[in-house]
This record gives structure tokens, sequence and C-alpha cells, in this order.
């Protein structure tokens, strides 16, 4: 089984629009798994009429809780603190939750044992599906945080779910940034594609990812999308890839098509799929499917 | 009951700060949707009307406030967190410190002292079990601040490693730097990552009141969705910016969500051809075509936060 994620550092520069389209169009080539890791923001099951099966809560974190019947308000867990998540009131403690990371540096440091480090509800993970395609997608609760760790729950029910469906491939859709979540969203994947846009944040945050997914050892191609939008970048972007050897796997070129089929919330190679983006889009599942073939 | 009054303060708590000058985060549920364009864009506003500026980028994943500004990033300042190195002839052997390690980074081969394995988020735990003071204080860089001086702006950027996944301490050495360096600016602008995870949370903490960057379509309204409930458990006055306005989109239940969280649309930015080259050529669109259409609805949200804040 295959694992294809789709990043891009920069946001908003079209990974779910683009994920929903591969999504429509290799469901009916493969077997495939969506799975949704922008569990801050997951917009993937948007763009299908899906209907959801299972939703579970996911406890993959950790915070302290304080018994105030045993504390006698000594305060060395907030001096030990090193997230700054405990604070004090009346010579008493208490937790900042939102930024509590579980560590337990306070629980070793309490003279009264008043401290205990339990596992919350930080999330859910969902599985929806339309007539041919599953979806597995995972949601932060609001001001939770692990959200690394949720992603990897997310990936793990997608491979559980592929392997009941004896499924070929699991393309995934993943978060903005370079940090955690999309840290757990790279490890253990077969193909990443960046998806950028010819501007030059977009070419700062594709130059990031290129960084992280480097450390991984994974093979990546590059998604110029909106390709028209600004020649000076498109050219550096280019530049970029040469000098890398990074493979642009294709250059969509913007067109009203796309938020129109955002705004019908459908993908685009099904609501337009005679537009110029569709068009580029299904040349580029072609690319794909040979690369797909070739990775071991 | 207990647990209710300790949120409210715990609330307080998280919003502390030794500064008075106002500051108000510019934030946004879906990434892309122009948080960072609308905060340079209003940052500029207040410069041209005289005042001094503090624009913190906090988005350190991916943070582009300097290149829209195309302005460079000066004093760089490195962000350390403390690893533990450990004193062959001190240990014991004990295992302790790998046993309180909840994350699992330590591990201890047989007869040996303990090697770090994976990724140490710098909680010092180790430190408080050890014995035999057999663990020293390392450092690892995480990230980077910087500080540049643009006339009457300052920009204040974090940046954090790429392959390091301890942002958060980027984030909150920034806010640090940033609030200590503010010097005698009028106003405070934080331009916040995308989501609702733990670093937006770092960066809106202390935020007057924060603004909403979305789009009418149904990704960025479910995302506002997300981003108002966080605004609301954060007890931060919520107001949103509709770009790209005249997207075609689902408007109505834009307003509806609005009304839900007693937020305000507080400003509604046309797409606009010149706001995009001013984007890519690196140049806030207000200083570049004053008199676009998106160049006056910016100036007329700057004057509405001015005259909320500033007087």
């Amino acid at each position: 089984m295959k694992e294809i994620v789709i990043l891009s550092g920069k946001g908003g520069v079209g990974k779910s629009t683009i994920a929903a389209s591969l999504g429509a169009i290799f469901s009916e080539k493969y077997k495939v798994v969506l799975a949704d890791t922008d569990v801050d923001a997951p917009n993937l099951a948007l763009f299908f009429d899906a209907i959801q099966k299972t939703s579970r809560d996911i406890s993959t974190s950790e915070k302290a809780f304080i018994n105030y019947e045993m504390c006698i308000g000594c305060l060395k867990c907030v001096d030990v603190c090193k997230f700054s998540s405990m604070v004090s009131f009346d010579k008493k403690p208490a937790v900042i939750s939102y930024s509590c990371e579980g560590c337990g540096a306070c629980t070793i440091v309490c003279p009264e044992d008043a401290i205990e480090i339990k596992t919350v509800v930080n999330g859910k993970i969902a599985i929806s599906s339309t007539n041919h395609i599953l979806m597995v997608s995972g949601e932060l609760s609001i001001g939770e945080s692990s959200s690394g760790r949720l992603v990897d729950e997310v990936r793990k029910t997608a491979r559980q779910e592929a392997e009941k469906l004896n499924a070929d491939l699991i393309l995934t859709d993943g978060p903005p940034g370079i940090g955690c979540p999309v840290i757990s969203s790279i490890k253990g994947s077969s193909y990443i594609i960046a998806v950028t846009e010819p501007t030059p944040a977009a070419l700062n945050g594709l130059k990031r990812l290129f960084k992280v997914v480097g450390y991984f050892r994974i093979p990546l191609g590059i998604i110029i999308n909106k390709s028209d939008m600004y020649t000076k970048s498109r050219q550096e972007i280019k530049a970029f890839a040469k000098k890398s050897k990074i493979t642009v796997l294709s250059e969509i070129p913007y067109d009203l098509s796309v938020p129109k089929a955002i705004s019908m919330a459908m993908p685009v190679v099904t609501a337009c799929p005679d537009a110029q983006s569709s068009f580029a889009i299904k040349k580029l599942v072609n690319k794909l499917s040979g690369i797909i073939k070739k990775l071991s | 009951m207990r647990k209710s009054v300790l949120e409210k303060d715990v609330i307080s708590q998280l919003h502390q700060k030794s500064i008075e000058i106002p500051v108000i985060g510019i934030t946004g549920g879906k990434g892309g949707v122009g948080k960072s364009t609308t905060a340079v864009n209003i940052a500029e506003a207040f410069l041209q009307t005289g005042h001094k500026v503090s624009l913190v980028d906090a988005d350190v994943d991916s943070p582009d406030d300097h290149t829209l500004l195309n302005i460079p990033l000066n004093n760089p300042r490195d962000v350390a967190i403390t690893q533990p190195l450990f004193n062959d002839s001190n240990c014991t052997r004990c295992r302790k410190c790998v046993d309180v390690c909840r994350i699992n980074a330590l591990f201890q081969p047989k007869n040996s002292i303990p090697i770090l394995i994976s990724d140490c988020n710098g909680c010092e735990a180790c430190f408080l079990v050890c014995p035999s003071d057999a663990i020293e204080r390392g450092e690892k860089i995480v990230g980077k601040t910087y500080m540049t001086e643009m006339g009457n702006l300052r920009l204040f950027t974090g940046e954090l490693i790429p392959g390091v996944e301890e942002s958060a301490f980027v984030v909150n050495a920034l806010k640090d730097r940033a609030f200590n360096e503010v010097d005698d600016s009028d106003i405070i602008i934080i331009d916040t990552s995308p989501g609702t995870h733990c670093n937006v949370i770092n960066a809106l903490r202390g935020s007057d009141e924060a603004y909403a960057v979305t789009e009418p379509t149904p990704l960025g309204v479910h995302d506002l969705e997300l981003i108002l409930k966080l605004l609301r458990i954060l007890q931060i006055k919520a107001n949103i910016i509709l770009n790209r306005s005249d997207l075609p989109g689902v408007k109505g239940k834009m307003r509806s969500i609005a009304k839900a969280y007693n937020a305000e649309i507080s400003s509604e930015i046309p797409m606009d051809d010149l706001l995009v080259k001013s984007y890519v050529e690196g140049a806030p669109v207000i200083r570049m075509y004053p008199e676009a259409k998106s160049s006056k609805e910016i100036r007329k949200l700057s004057q509405k936060i001015a005259a909320r804040h500033l007087q």
C-alpha cells in the first residue's frame, strides 16, 4: 500500500482543492482511502457529499490536574514548569491547560503528591463515505494541543481502513506549515506532493517544507498551482526545483472554475470537467499513476 | 464551582501583560485567506497616519511579513531549549530519568549512560529526578527571533528551524521579545499562523481584540467557525474581515455564524488585481496603489481600529 501526502508550507495555496480532485479521479482507477490530517481545519470532507459512518473521541494529550484538598500552596510546581503553564492565584497553583504538555515535572516536585497527569480527549476521528470513496478525518478539539499525535492516530486509522478494503493507495490532505502535525504527516509516507503558487511567500514556504522532507528522505514532487499568477516567482520556483532536483509534476493555471467549484463544495474535476484546471489535473493523474507504480 | 471560577482566572492570567499599548490579533482558521496581507496593510495604514507600529509575525512555521514588506530580517537571536547531557562518571545507571520521561525520548543501553533517542521537549523532568547530579544542561536551538526597525515600524519575526517540533517555545520567545522591545509604539499588531492550535493561542495571548480573516467560501466559513469558537474560549472580542468578499460562496451562512458568535463583520475587502500585484511585488497595496478599492477598505478598517484603541 502506498501513501501519498499533500503538503505546502504556506497555507491556502490549494492543497484541499487538489486533494479533492485527485481523490475523485483516483477513486475511479484504484481502491483508495482519503485522509485529512489538517486537524486544525479539516476541509476535505466538505468537497464530497459523504455520510459519516463513525466518529470517536481520541485522547492523545496529557495534562496536569491539581487536587486542591491536598495542595499546601508551596508553589514549587509553578517554579519548575518550563511551559509557563502553571500559574498562581491567592497562593494556590492553577494549570493553564491550553499550553500544559503533561511532562510531569510538577508532579516530581510536589511534596504532597497533589498533582496527577491524566489523559484528556483532544480530538476526534471521523470515518465517512460516499458510494465509492472512504474518508478518514481528524479534528482537534478547540484549544487543545498534541496535534502531531492526533495526526498519528488519523494515519493509523486510515491504514486500518485501507487494509480492510484491500486498498492500493492512501491519499492524505495535510496541514499547512512545517511543525509537528506536518512532521507526523510526513513520517512513513511513500511520496510527498508539495503544492505551491508563484508568489514570493509561497516559495518561502516551499523551501522550508523541502528542508523538513529532506530529513526523512522521502521523494517529493511539486505542483505549481495558479501557475499564471506571477511569471517572476514561477521562474524562481522552477529554478529552485531544478537546482534541488525536484520534479515539477504539474502547472495548474488559474481559472474561475476553481472558486466556482469550491463554492459548490465539489472537486473542480467533477463540477467543471472541461475547465483548463481540470484538464491539467487529469494530466497530473496520469503522471502520478506512473510514479505510484514505481514506488517501493 | 471552583473550576469555573478558576477558568476565568486562568484566562485573565493568560492575557496578563506588562505593557499598556493596544494589542490587535490578526488570525483566521484557514490558511491563505489573507492574514499576513491584511496585517501588513493595517500596519502600513497606521504608519501613514504618523503612528509608531510594532508588527509581530508569529506564524513561525512560515513567516512572510518581511517578504510582503520586502525588508530584511535583522538582529537575530537564538531560541534554545534545554537538553540533558549525561556525565558518565556521576551517572549511577539508576534509570530514574528514563522512567520519568513521558515522551520516551531517553533510552538506556545496558550498563551505559542514557542516550537521547528522539526529540526532547526541554521539560527538564529528568534533571529533577537525577539523584547523583549526572545531568548537565545542554542546549538545542529550535528557532530564531528577529527585530527589524524601519522608520516608525518595528517588525518582530519568529522562525522555527525546519525539522524541529517545539514551535511553542519560538512563539513564546517572540512574544516576550516583542513586548520587551516594543519601545514607544502606539499599537502592536500580531499576525498568527493558521489553525486553532497552541501556537495560535500563544500568539493571541494578551490581545485586546482579534480580527479573524476569512473568505466567503464553504471552506472559509467552516474554518471561521472554529476560530470564533477559540476566541470565545479565550474571551477575546472577535471581529471578522471578509476577504475576497465577492468570491462566489455562502455569505448568508457566514452572517448567521457571525451573529451566533456575536462577531462584527468589520470589513469586506473585494477581490482586487492591484492587491495581488502588490502582494507579489513585496509592497503593501495601500502604499503601492493607495486608490485601489482594497486600499480604501483597509484604510477604513484601520480608522475603525484607531477609533477604538488610539483615543
